[in-house]
């Protein structure tokens, strides 16, 4: 009976709430609105007495002053793949701070994949939503962000508003503004950095392939031990790109560098050929013989824990340690890079065009590239993420915060050397995953 | 019975067409919002024309043949499966107590969700999974785990145990309700002693005697299976092979691709699984129909036994089978969660540790926030109108006509991957901001369904003398309503806000689809979850998944005990 009677009030009580979250959030624009109003005033002569040599600068920190003014109170979502516990936690904690710094409340929304995010934004743009998007903020590289960038789905001009950006040292290291070989044009600030590492369980195998001619050989010993995802799986997709430099570096310079434009039907049939020579050799050896090949690559993790494979890969190597730490991996487990090469990439955040908290989305991507949060990222307990910024730009308190504590067995040796494969041009993603999809996909 | 019109009655015979409004006009609009984009017509990019491109591109996808025989094999094999299994169990245990016990277990797994479900499953049966690890080194030798496919097979044959597992004891339980309702119950009783009484054995006594009466209110919830299960994604997605996948997934990730495009072929997709769902449904309707007419001698030959014990010891079998391997299952679990380092072959974890637990429990209260709090408004909103719908029901003597019993069941019929986008489409057309209210209405198109099935069959059965004499003793038909029949139907009334909560609690593509992302509920979290690398982390989330609608059915069980306590 009390159950009953209680129910038609709480209802009320609900719809009551439903009614009053758009006026909540209607009364947070009217306050914004009243804070630009009273700030431009006064900001203005400011920007009139400045030097000349310092005007850069110090239009960039009035302009992310008012940012930051904007952003007070806002809600940011950021749309992030969700699938690692350990990432998660540390948006955690950037969520506390932006909250402590700035009163910004951040909100992670874990994706499975970032192309969900994508979609999203598209289907937005689609309904002729220009203002109220759903998502401010969001972690990408690579396809999706030639995507959005070739749709024009991406807000433009702000990373240059951004007073940490410019601690990356923008003019040195080209890396930070292009994405796959696409310039990045200030719609994305750089986040992270990653470079394929693998690992292997030492109980299982004590000489793991350091090149890629050896990985085939060591395959050959131990058939069903290693695998990749298949493409567009992100790692999958690394996997194959870093066997396609390398096979190509073996030929003319003129082939590898074609690798490093749109592909061509001509440029394809020639650069891939010897991928689908190498793969057909590979496969048979590879696990379940190459007749399945996992949808995500995060899992290839759980097999090595599972000792079903005894060789894995991964993008962030700094977050093997912290499995180890948290026995999803076992003791055995040792880090190391290929000898012939590692692909690597930044990572980056962006803020779509139709961004509901545009100026909170910019205060946060600051945030991102503060040492403060790129330190905290890059130890292995944390993260484990290498960082973006530029260390001889930090003051020598802030670089100690980088340096990191012991190594762990299971971390990435710090004298191994192995050179630096960059990303070929990102429509080489579609071009692979479409062949690879066409010769070893639809099998049964 | 002559009512006073009033504000209440007026309302009360409003709300059978509210209730069928509010899961047909999302329904419908959703497939509308379908059907445009899959002829060509997608104005965001810039197609304006109708065609059939979206079509011949699915045509031409590689192995899309094997796409539809998957999901088609996959959903009817695993029913045929489930329906034979449950026939076993009832005709060899029909009115013995064991049935009684059969019940009690199989009902709470019924309320595992279908993503927790399958990550169980996949737990167990992997080449390093629990079954396997129980039988090295010792008998199998395997120091490492074999190279052999599963699950994820090509055959779908991981899906099809998935499946057949989650179905059972839907439709065990569903038969066994249609079992205790008086009528029925008097009827196959009276029928299956007559049969005992001629020297028919037990099983061949429920075969012939009780099955025919009982199959056509077993026939509902089966089409409901069909069509769910041909339709399916969490199980299919984490259990089945992905070269190609069934054809739900397929389409649902097509609809979620980098490439825009592709949604015009996604949509196309979609509406061949609704003509997909439509021939498994068929096809059974075809095969109820075969069975009619060659099984129709083979009833009336008067034989009085079919090697009825052999067909008990399978029963004991396959029953003790189906149970060892659910109890394996959620033990695997639970050790799972606790787990340090645990390497292949032992089938005991090296250490027990709470850091997973921990770490989960960190980010957790959010979570159960938003589900519970969703759960709840869903429920409670499908509760007040499906006992409205049910008391105009009672107050104009009529039963819901069978398009109308139909609609009910629509959202529940037709593919959710076919309708959800669509409903997106038109929400994003309509500028449609609010997000709570939108995951709110989309659970409502699955809660409301099982919420007006379950309670419709305790207020059809009401004693209707109580209110008789309520109303005669000068009562208002809100006041009969109100003091008289809902007391009695407290305890039904629970059990459906359990089970409207389980439902709630388990959605995922609507949450997914119409929260946007905004709102994470612990079945969106346990399928990202299970994206990942992290298998104890996956562990804790599925056991939390399983164990909040649990709670929901004590209290529904241990409310009315308090508050019916016989007064000392």
């Amino acid at each position: 009976m009390r159950v009953m009677e209680n129910k038609p009030s709480y209802l009320i009580f609900m719809w009551i709430l439903l009614l009053f979250c758009p006026l909540i959030s209607a009364q947070g624009a009217l306050k914004t609105l009243k804070t630009l109003k009273t700030l431009e005033p006064l900001k203005a002569p400011l920007l009139i007495d400045t030097q000349a040599i310092d005007t850069k600068a110090s239009v960039t920190q009035t302009q992310f002053t008012q940012l930051v003014q904007q952003a007070r109170g806002q809600s940011v979502y950021f749309y992030a793949w969700g699938g690692d516990p350990q990432v998660n936690r540390y948006l955690q904690w950037v969520a506390q701070r932006v909250n402590t710094l700035y009163a910004i409340n951040m909100q992670h929304v874990k994706l499975a994949q970032t192309s969900d995010a994508v979609s999203r934004v598209l289907a937005e743009a689609s309904a002729g939503n220009t203002t109220a998007g759903q998502v401010d903020l969001l972690w990408i590289n690579g396809l999706n962000f030639a995507t959005m960038a070739q749709n024009n789905l991406l807000e433009a001009q702000w990373l240059g508003l951004l007073p940490n950006f410019a601690l990356t040292n923008p003019d040195q290291n080209p890396a930070v503004t292009m994405d796959f070989g696409m310039p990045t044009n200030g719609m994305e600030a750089p986040w992270g950095k990653a470079a394929l590492t693998f690992y292997y369980d030492s109980a299982h195998t004590s000489s793991p392939p350091k090149t890629l001619p050896a990985l085939l050989r060591w395959s050959k010993l131990n058939p069903g031990r290693f695998t990749y995802a298949k493409p567009p799986d992100f790692l999958g997709l690394s996997f194959l790109k870093y066997a396609l430099i390398i096979l190509s570096q073996q030929q003319e310079p003129a082939i590898l560098a074609q690798l490093y434009e749109p592909p061509t039907a001509q440029s394809q049939a020639l650069v891939l050929a010897p991928l689908w020579q190498f793969l057909d050799q590979l496969h048979p050896y590879l696990w379940r013989k190459g007749q399945y090949f996992l949808s995500n690559g995060a899992s290839i993790r759980r097999l090595v824990d599972d000792s079903e494979l005894t060789l894995g890969f991964t993008f962030s190597g700094g977050d093997i340690p912290g499995a180890v730490e948290r026995f999803e991996l076992p003791l055995s487990i040792k880090s190391y890079a290929m000898k012939d090469g590692s692909l690597s990439n930044v990572h980056f955040v962006t803020i779509p065009f139709n961004a509901q908290h545009k100026a909170a989305a910019k205060v946060v991507a600051n945030f991102l590239m503060s040492p403060e949060a790129q330190a905290k990222k890059q130890q292995p307990s944390n993260w484990g993420d290498r960082t973006v910024l530029d260390l001889s730009m930090l003051s020598p308190e802030q670089q100690l915060m980088f340096h990191p504590s012991k190594r762990h067995p299971s971390a990435l040796p710090a004298n191994n050397s192995s050179p630096s494969l960059s990303e070929p041009h990102p429509s080489w993603n579609a071009v692979i995953t479409t062949q690879w999809e066409k010769r070893y996909g639809a099998k049964q | 019975m002559i009512i006073q019109p009033s504000f209440f009655t007026r309302w009360v015979s409003l709300s059978p067409r509210i209730l069928i409004s509010l899961l047909l006009v999302p329904v419908a609009a959703g497939l509308l919002g379908l059907i445009l984009p899959a002829f060509g017509w997608l104005p965001a990019l810039g197609e304006n024309t109708i065609n059939l491109r979206g079509f011949a591109a699915f045509f031409h996808t590689p192995g899309w043949t094997n796409m539809l025989g998957l999901s088609f094999f996959t959903s009817f094999i695993s029913t045929l499966f489930a329906v034979i299994l449950s026939i076993l169990i009832l005709g060899n245990y029909f009115n013995s107590r064991l049935l009684g016990h059969i019940q009690r277990i199989l009902g709470p797994i019924l309320v595992i969700p279908h993503a927790a479900a399958a990550i169980a499953i996949g737990f167990l049966i992997a080449p390093s999974g629990l079954i396997m690890r129980l039988f090295s080194p010792w008998l199998s030798g395997a120091e490492l785990p074999p190279d052999v496919l599963l699950p994820n097979d090509p055959y779908g044959l991981s899906i099809i145990l998935g499946l057949t597992l989650k179905e059972l004891p839907f439709i065990l339980l569903m038969a066994l309700a249609a079992m205790q309702q008086n009528e029925i119950k008097q009827l196959i009783n009276r029928q299956y002693k007559m049969a005992l009484s001629l020297g028919y054995y037990p099983f061949t006594a429920f075969c012939k005697a009780v099955l025919p009466s009982l199959y056509p209110f077993m026939r509902l919830p089966i089409y409901a299976i069909l069509a769910y299960s041909s339709a399916s994604i969490e199980i299919p997605l984490i259990l089945g092979p992905n070269s190609p996948p069934t054809l739900a997934v397929a389409v649902m990730q097509w609809f979620n691709d980098v490439d825009l495009s592709l949604r015009i072929k996604a949509s196309a997709g979609a509406l061949i699984q609704i003509a997909l769902t439509l021939s498994v449904l068929l096809t059974w309707r075809l095969l109820e129909q075969c069975v009619k007419r060659f099984g129709f001698s083979t009833f009336t030959n008067g034989r009085r036994q079919y090697g009825d014990l052999c067909w008990k010891i399978l029963t004991h079998t396959t029953t003790f089978l189906v149970l060892f391997f659910i109890v394996l299952a959620l033990l695997g679990l639970v050790l799972w969660s606790f787990a340090g380092f645990w390497p292949f072959p032992n089938a005991y974890p090296d250490q027990l540790v709470s850091l997973h637990w921990n770490s989960a429990l960190q980010q957790l209260p959010q979570t159960i926030t938003n589900t519970v709090l969703v759960g709840i408004t869903a429920t409670a909103i499908a509760l007040f109108f499906t006992l409205f719908a049910l008391e105009a029901e009672q107050q104009h003597q009529t039963q819901l006509g069978s398009a109308a019993s139909l609609m009910v069941y629509l959202p529940l019929l037709v593919p959710n991957v076919a309708f959800l986008f669509g409903i997106v489409w038109v929400k994003e057309l309509l500028g449609v901001k609010a997000v709570f209210s939108a995951v709110v209405l989309g659970h409502l198109l699955f809660v409301m369904p099982y919420m007006f099935l379950s309670l419709a069959i305790s207020y059809r059965k009401l004693d209707l003398r109580y209110a008789k004499v309520a109303a005669s003793l000068g009562c208002s038909p809100f006041k009969v309503f109100y003091a008289v029949k809902l007391p009695q139907l407290l305890p039904p009334m629970l059990f459906s806000c359990a089970l409207g909560l389980a439902v709630s609690f388990g959605q995922y593509l609507p949450t997914l689809l119409l929260g946007g992302g905004r709102i994470n509920t612990l079945t969106t979290e346990a399928v990202a979850i299970a994206s990942g690398a992290s298998r104890r982390l996956s562990a804790v989330y599925v056991i939390i998944q399983i164990l909040l609608p649990v709670v929901g059915f004590i209290l529904a069980w241990l409310i009315p005990k308090l508050i019916f306590r016989p007064r000392q």
